[in-house]
């Protein structure tokens, strides 16, 4: 792929607006609050877009499409069975514990409803994990620009790094955010031609169905057995797995994500902003999957549209869309396109660096290291934690770049820790007798048993390291298996310590637990300000595309 | 000063100087293919008017960050 000046320009041009609302933001930034807060003050429609752009990082844009080449429509499971439900019980009952509480972040809703371990555990855990994903996050970008416009490694790390840096530096959240906004609109602007002018060269909608393998056109046929679908997995494990605790698991615990509704400036808004996110998001395979199958059908009827082989002779779904760009785009919109991706990438960095920064700074170092201390010192720390993340981040790419499986070890590791979390968070949020005893060693429990399912099964040659008691059909179905599996372990460990552990008294759990919570009743509300009513719709579309697509 | 805190009319601008440049592009150079920067460019230049002409009307939803 060959870039022109324009297309550099372009380039350019996105560096130099997104540096611009860290400078003009710097101004507005006075205190800690403001700096990793963004003093709740974000209106909703910005807090909507942040919430799935924040999402919306590299491995989302360029994964998809991958799995869209390789599974097809089942990819779309990822956003209407995976997505779309989350969201809308995020939005219906888990928000206003969230912000009715008042807690900062995830980690301190966890110190409020049940103990301080339980909260350092979750800290701890997320911290390092954001941390590791934005410097994985700079990693692939340095390695897909080397691929694909022989960028230097070295380059691209430092200069991403750089301006990341420089705009959550002086903007902090609120800059994040802002940026995650312009993003967002890149993404969607610079990738929307690419469908469109990819549908058109593949012979529209006739094109597709008839070049692209039937198997590939579905989103529930062969689902009764995982060896009857590309994707591997059965219905269960799918919709459990996946569906439930993976979907719920990452939707409504993962800080990053809750993160952009807790700035908003209000309960309503709040609750509205993943829900009003739900509806782009729905709609969003339009960008993301379907370029992976509109290729499939360009594969059939022109040259130049096969994918690469990897190191180890397997083809490189990743390519999808960087291939998908230099066949169809001309320079000017090429341009375009690869802002789109590099802005995916920094996104995703960008996110995990303000979400770190935000429970390294309130639920790591003003609990253990500095308590009350003046807000002047931890608005410092704040902007000390935005420059040393990004350093271990720089430090994390390099280090992947030494060891390329680091990256898979650490990805797996991840998904151990996140994979029982819902089950603490929904019994603490439902269920008033839950204790701090209980969801502590819960959470390590399920975290152990995912570990251990891991060791004792093999997928795709992975896994297995104890013994191998069960092989799963693919390595997606294995990761299903495994969420469900630490979830249910997890709940059941901290229902069965709760229950011979002393919860804490009523009064100390208002605003925490729902059955202690006084009910909203605000009958003059109109319906488009409706949480409920706004989640009914976003189910109603959903269940549509399943039916259509099924 | 306060119009650069409305992230509507830094998206505006944005897309409206892609939306020209593409234009621009898509017009003067030899290269062919040029139909598909003409066309982003309109749509891109469009989207960035709108969004410039939302950031004029100040109502509930003003995006500065107080």
């Amino acid at each position: 792929m060959h870039l022109h000046f324009i297309d550099y320009g372009i380039i350019a041009l996105y560096f130099i607006f997104v540096v611009g609302v860290g400078f003009v933001l710097k101004k507005k930034i006075k205190t800690g609050n403001d700096f990793l807060m963004s003093n709740r003050s974000i209106p909703l429609w910005i807090t909507s877009l942040a919430f799935i752009s924040a999402n919306l990082g590299a491995q989302e844009v360029l994964g998809m499409a991958a799995s869209g080449s390789k599974y097809g429509f089942y990819t779309a499971h990822y956003y209407w069975l995976g997505a779309a439900i989350a969201m809308v019980f995020l939005g219906v009952f888990m928000m206003p514990f969230y912000y009715g509480s008042k807690a900062r972040s995830v980690p301190e809703f966890l110190k409020l409803r049940y103990d301080e371990k339980t909260r350092t555990f979750n800290a701890l855990s997320f911290a390092v994990m954001t941390v590791f994903s934005s410097g994985i996050s700079l990693y692939a970008l340095a390695m897909l620009m080397q691929t694909i416009l022989g960028w230097d490694f070295n380059l691209s790390v430092w200069l991403a790094a750089g301006i990341v840096l420089i705009y959550t530096f002086l903007g902090g959240l609120t800059s994040a955010v802002y940026n995650e906004v312009l993003q967002f609109f890149l993404i969607v602007l610079g990738i929307a031609p690419l469908v469109f002018i990819g549908l058109h060269k593949a012979g529209g909608w006739e094109g597709i169905m008839h070049n692209v393998d039937n198997v590939k056109l579905h989103l529930w046929k062969g689902m009764e057995n995982a060896a009857h679908n590309p994707m591997g997995v059965d219905a269960f494990s799918l919709v459990f797995g996946l569906g439930f605790v993976l979907a719920f698991g990452y939707w409504c615990t993962d800080f990053l994500v809750v993160q952009r509704a807790m700035i908003s400036r209000n309960l309503n808004e709040a609750q509205r902003t993943p829900l009003i996110a739900a509806f782009p998001k729905i709609f969003m395979p339009i960008i993301v999957i379907l370029p992976g199958i509109i290729i499939l059908a360009l594969q059939k009827q022109f040259p130049g549209f096969e994918l690469p082989k990897n190191a180890n002779g397997a083809t490189d779904y990743n390519m999808t869309l960087p291939v998908m760009l230099s066949q169809l785009y001309p320079s000017g919109i090429l341009g375009v396109g690869i802002t789109a991706l590099i802005a995916s990438f920094m996104s995703g960095m960008a996110g995990n660096v303000t979400a770190f920064n935000t429970v390294w700074t309130f639920d790591i170092y003003q609990t253990h290291i500095k308590k009350n201390a003046s807000e002047k010192h931890y608005f410092y720390i704040g902007k000390v934690t935005t420059v040393a993340g990004i350093l271990i981040s720089i430090a994390t790419a390099y280090f992947a770049r030494q060891f390329n499986n680091i990256m898979d070890l650490l990805q797996l590791v991840f998904s151990f820790v996140n994979a029982p979390l819902f089950a603490t968070f929904f019994l603490g949020m439902f269920w008033k007798r839950t204790t701090g005893h209980g969801a502590f060693w819960g959470l390590l429990s399920g975290t152990s048993a995912a570990a251990l399912t891991y060791g004792l099964t093999v997928a795709e040659g992975k896994g297995g390291w104890i013994a191998n008691i069960h092989t799963f059909y693919s390595g997606t179905s294995q990761a299903f298996n495994i969420a469900w599996i630490a979830f249910t372990i997890c709940f059941i460990v901290t229902a069965l310590i709760s229950l011979v552990t002393k919860p804490k008294p009523n009064e100390q759990l208002v605003g925490l637990v729902y059955s202690l919570t006084p009910k909203q009743k605000d009958p003059t509300r109109v319906w488009y300000k409706n949480p409920l009513w706004l989640g009914i719709i976003v189910l109603l579309i959903t269940l549509i595309f399943n039916i259509i697509f099924f | 000063m306060n119009k650069l805190f409305d992230l509507r009319f830094v998206i505006g601008c944005f897309f409206l100087i892609v939306g020209v440049l593409l234009l621009l592009y898509g017009f003067f150079s030899d290269a062919t293919e040029q139909s598909v920067n003409r066309w982003c460019g309109s749509i891109f230049l469009l989207f960035g008017i709108i969004m410039l002409v939302l950031s004029t009307r100040n109502n509930a939803n003003d995006t500065s960050a107080h």
